[in-house]
């Protein structure tokens, strides 16, 4: 392989700096760093899910944390959720104040050239990007059984927010996809072969 | 909590924390390590208009693992954060505000562990 062409030290220092300044940023769903803000019976792991934060580091990627839509809204104590059961006004409102929020930023990092990309929860109510879940007849009494078809195509509430709080701005979608490990049919590879996807999709 | 492996441990960090340059502090690699959860600050270039709103939503959060017996710490510093706090009657978690490295970062993870509630 031939050697690179000589630069001055400024030549050089441009590069750098110019490197440095684009970066590669994974807006990544709360959860993922912090499972103690699960649902109580879904945090997988003590704190943070190492094989998302594996393959970003190994790629370069920085990474910035959405907040949970459903901790400060219905709080640690909240009973296990389908889209349904969180679609309200209220709920909308709240997650669009948090969508704002995350636009903003996603806004910063797009206007100085960053590449961004968004990492959701597949099978989440709120954070689900291609598999949300969805029961239109659950309410009332927690009695429904373990295994119930809940999972469905969609997004979650608040992706969808987000997604239209940044085409609201002007700022172009970036590209999404979710970590899989709610999901029943999980499999930790081809997790790993979607995320490597979505990030090298650029 | 069956089933559930939270560790009941939450961190506040700072954004050149939880990306740091190279030769910097992987204070996200140690939280992991140790079995904290993260909750990363606004990066530290963000425009004000961009931070506040975002220091609000942890500011909230934290109110909610704080009410529930979490523990919280602080590792790093973020310019706003107490002001957000503030405004939900709530103060300042233990801090490490300037972590030397990666073992006295643990000392102060290891000396902030209580026991978690169950």
């Amino acid at each position: 392989m031939p050697d690179a062409p000589p630069v001055t030290i400024a030549e050089r220092g441009t590069r750098a700096s110019i490197l440095e300044s684009v970066a590669r940023v994974a807006f990544v769903a709360h959860c993922l760093l912090n499972q103690n803000a699960k649902v109580d019976g879904g945090a997988r792991c003590p704190g943070v899910y190492s094989p998302l934060v594996d393959v970003l580091r190994e790629r370069g990627w920085e990474l910035q944390q959405m907040p949970c839509p459903e901790l400060a809204f219905t709080g640690l104590n909240r009973f296990w959720a389908v889209r349904e059961q969180l679609d309200t006004l209220a709920f909308r409102r709240h997650c669009a104040r948090i969508a704002q929020a995350v636009a903003a930023a996603i806004e910063a990092h797009v206007a100085r050239g960053d590449d961004v990309v968004i990492v959701g929860l597949e099978g989440s109510p709120s954070m689900g990007v291609r598999v949300t879940s969805s029961d239109p007849a659950r309410g009332g009494r927690p009695e429904w059984p373990d295994g119930a078809p809940e999972l469905t195509a969609g997004r979650g509430i608040m992706v969808e927010e987000l997604l239209s709080e940044l085409e609201r701005r002007g700022v172009p979608k970036p590209r999404a996809g979710g970590i899989t490990h709610v999901l029943p049919d999980h499999d930790p590879a081809a997790e790993r072969a979607q995320l490597v996807a979505l990030l090298d999709g650029g | 909590m069956e089933g559930d492996e939270r560790s009941f441990r939450v961190a506040l960090v700072a954004a050149e924390l939880v990306n740091p340059r190279r030769g910097g502090l992987d204070a996200l690699a140690v939280l992991e390590r140790n079995g904290w959860g993260v909750m990363a600050l606004p990066a530290d270039w963000y425009p004000d208009a961009v931070a506040g709103p975002l220091l609000e939503q942890v500011a909230e959060q934290v109110d909610e693992f704080a009410r529930h017996g979490y523990d919280v710490v602080l590792i790093g510093t973020r310019a706003g954060l107490d002001d957000a706090l503030a405004k939900l009657g709530r103060t300042a978690p233990p801090a490490l505000p300037q972590p030397g490295g990666a073992q006295e970062l643990e000392t102060f993870l290891h000396a902030s562990a209580t026991a978690a509630p169950r």
